[in-house]
């Protein structure tokens, strides 16, 4: 009895290290889409493209870890910014579904950056916190680089709530998602909140991707995945909602645990997957999301 | 009207006839090159295959043209990628054969991706010489004359490492880590022979996707199971992260794992975790035998990159080692149907990296044994003398 409560436990700790990383991924993509309703499919690769600066920055440049970090985001964020400005804005004429292809584009276009720079194979990120070294709380085993990781995303999440619910900045990226031509004609810079709003969700992205690189190794593909968890994370929770993408992606890390443990390993994958169906039949607004009620 | 059909026959005569003095020879052939080609997954999941084997063919095939290449014709070898997806890997194959008019394919890694493939190469009666997969898949399969595999299977594999497990490292309980596809499935079918032949348990099988990348359920589920030992049917990545997550939550049993998992870089995927690791390999391993430690020399030498992947580029060199030997048996009238004679000519043969390979009117499987290996400080000490199996077509 006692042993299945240590194991129970032992698969919501596993799946909350790995959900505080889905969170992450879906919260630059809530982010993005509350803001211009754009679904950002290269959300992942950009994620990919900040973790292999950081690699560089780390191996090549041997900066300090917190540096190259402070570099990967920074760099990322430039990135997002800029491909609103060079690609998106340009075609602001085009229809929210071109945006999204052009996407798509971006994505590619990455991932072939990416391969080209830094080779196919896969790579060690060189991490501070170590995978072997565990703490045991009687039966239950948690290594460090968990904990590590799952304190940082929490950390994350709170500064983005902070920034975007208490600062100025915040209010008008609200104001933007909620009405742009009101927001213009209240004298609030559109262009550029939506440029920070691509710099800020690269960024995220860039941080869960670096977050992820020690549990996920790193190569060019390692964000498919996650990226897709990330995406049915923000669909479960709401995906207008940033509340709704830190519970989804905590809740689907934890259903995903618990479905692999007592439910069929084989299956874990799938149901990411079939929670998207389900959200989107029984309550397509998500968890915490408000979406639909408000526009109907 | 009339006219035009006599153009349209006309034109059609001279294309036939210049058709035929174009190809006096077989296609993919001509008086100064050899074309061949392979499907690998030089991006993807499982990229870390394709590059170490498609650079060391690459190299190997650079090496053997700088000296002049093989009766007097270079040997060309057009590489597709097909990250590890089978529709891709078709796609790939129809290509090289219907446009590229290759001579043969060589490799082509990926069981799932052979078998999507096979139907095809087999009626277009083309030449294919050791497709990187599961050996055992080509048992009972007929119409096989232009097929060479000098490949273990991992059904036979499996059987092998499970049983010396149990009987020399006292293994009595073993759980498998396995790809869902059929690299994995097979090589569980193999631990399922062996644990039946040595009389010990299968705790669990637990599998994963190509795709997946969160593991952290699958080492529970193995440490649940309290199997004394893990056997590896994985990628890279996957095994790396499995045996990681196996140390994160302080599960730290026995590992066995096939060769696939036999290059040195899987020492910087997973660390320490890798130390103690029990695994077969079928030619060699580098840094116990002084021809395969010159050939990497030579591959390292010309291309620098494959430092990086000793095993996988070796590995290459093993695929091609037999055809090129075939070839040069061949003489400079090359046909397929010559080639096929010069591989049945194939007995006991020892190449630089592939040993004792052995071919005949009525035999594909070009090798039949493996031994074991243990991983120890970013080397491989060998264990065992080469273990037979039985040929099995």
């Amino acid at each position: 009895m006692v042993q299945d409560m240590a194991l129970l436990v032992q698969y919501v700790v596993v799946g909350l290290a790995v959900g505080s990383l889905y969170a992450l991924v879906a919260l630059g993509i809530v982010l993005l889409y509350r803001t211009s309703r754009i679904l950002n499919f290269a959300h992942g690769d950009l994620a990919t493209f900040g973790t292999f600066i950081a690699f560089a920055l780390l191996t090549a440049w041997r900066w300090p870890f917190a540096a190259a970090s402070l570099g990967s985001l920074l760099t990322t964020a430039v990135v997002g910014a800029a491909f609103f400005f060079l690609v998106i804005r340009p075609a602001k004429e085009s229809t929210l579904l071109g945006k999204i292809v052009i996407t798509l584009g971006l994505a590619l276009v990455l991932q072939g950056a990416t391969v080209i720079l830094w080779g196919t194979g896969t790579k060690i990120l060189p991490f501070p916190l170590s995978d072997i070294k565990v703490y045991r709380l009687g039966q239950v085993v948690v290594s460090q680089i968990s904990v590590g990781s799952f304190a940082v995303g929490l950390a994350l999440m709170g500064a983005l709530y902070v920034l975007v619910q208490h600062t100025r900045v915040g209010l008008a990226m609200r104001a933007v998602s909620q009405d742009t031509v009101a927001a213009q004609v209240l004298g609030i810079p559109v262009k550029q909140i939506f440029a920070l709003t691509w710099g800020l969700a690269s960024a995220l992205g860039a941080a869960a991707g670096i977050l992820l690189a020690p549990a996920t190794l790193l190569d060019p593909y390692m964000m498919l995945d996650p990226f897709l968890k990330g995406f049915a994370a923000a669909v479960l929770g709401g995906i207008d909602s940033m509340p709704g993408a830190a519970v989804g992606g905590l809740l689907l890390g934890v259903l995903e645990a618990l479905f692999g443990g007592y439910v069929s390993v084989k299956f874990k994958t799938t149901l990411a997957f079939l929670i998207i169906i389900a959200v989107l039949v029984v309550r397509p607004e998500g968890l915490l999301g408000r979406e639909y009620k408000r526009r109907v | 009207m009339r006219l035009a059909r006599i153009g349209v026959i006309l034109s059609l005569l001279v294309l036939a006839a210049t058709a035929t003095v174009a190809q006096p020879q077989e296609r993919g052939v001509t008086d100064t090159e050899i074309v061949i080609g392979s499907s690998q997954p030089l991006s993807g999941p499982a990229a870390f295959w394709g590059q170490g084997v498609g650079g060391g063919m690459d190299a190997y095939l650079k090496v053997i043209n700088d000296q002049g290449g093989i009766n007097g014709r270079k040997i060309r070898l057009i590489l597709r990628d097909d990250g590890y997806l089978p529709p891709r890997a078709v796609a790939n194959v129809r290509e090289l054969v219907e446009r590229e008019r290759v001579f043969a394919i060589v490799s082509l890694i990926g069981s799932a991706n052979t078998f999507a493939v096979r139907d095809y190469v087999i009626e277009n009666q083309l030449l294919w010489i050791t497709p990187t997969a599961d050996a055992n898949m080509w048992a009972g399969f007929k119409d096989k004359k232009y097929l060479f595999v000098a490949y273990p299977g991992y059904v036979d594999e499996g059987r092998i490492l499970t049983v010396y497990g149990a009987r020399q490292m006292g293994a009595k309980s073993v759980a498998v880590f396995y790809q869902n596809d059929l690299y994995g499935q097979k090589g569980l079918v193999g631990v399922k022979r062996g644990v039946a032949e040595a009389r010990i348990k299968l705790a669990t099988a637990v599998s994963y996707e190509v795709t997946d990348r969160d593991v952290s359920a699958h080492a529970l589920k193995l440490r649940q199971s309290g199997a004394d030992t893990v056997i590896l049917y994985a990628l890279p990545t996957a095994g790396a992260l499995i045996v990681r997550e196996m140390a994160k939550i302080g599960y730290t049993p026995k590992l066995l794992s096939s060769f696939t998992l036999a290059d040195p870089i899987m020492f910087q995927l997973a660390g320490e975790a890798w130390n103690g690791v029990t695994l077969t390999a079928f030619f060699p391993v580098p840094g116990t035998d002084a021809k395969v430690d010159a050939m990497l020399e030579t591959l390292i030498k010309t291309n620098p990159q494959l430092r990086a992947s000793p095993f996988n580029a070796l590995a290459g060199v093993a695929f091609l080692e037999p055809f090129v030997e075939a070839l040069r048996r061949t003489g400079p009238n090359v046909t397929k149907d010559g080639v096929v004679r010069a591989f049945e000519s194939l007995r006991n043969w020892d190449g630089e990296v592939i040993r004792g390979v052995t071919f005949g009117a009525n035999r594909r499987q070009g090798i039949n044994r493996i031994y074991i290996v243990r991983s120890e400080g970013g080397q491989y000490k060998k264990l065992t003398d080469w273990i037979e199996y039985p040929v099995g077509f």
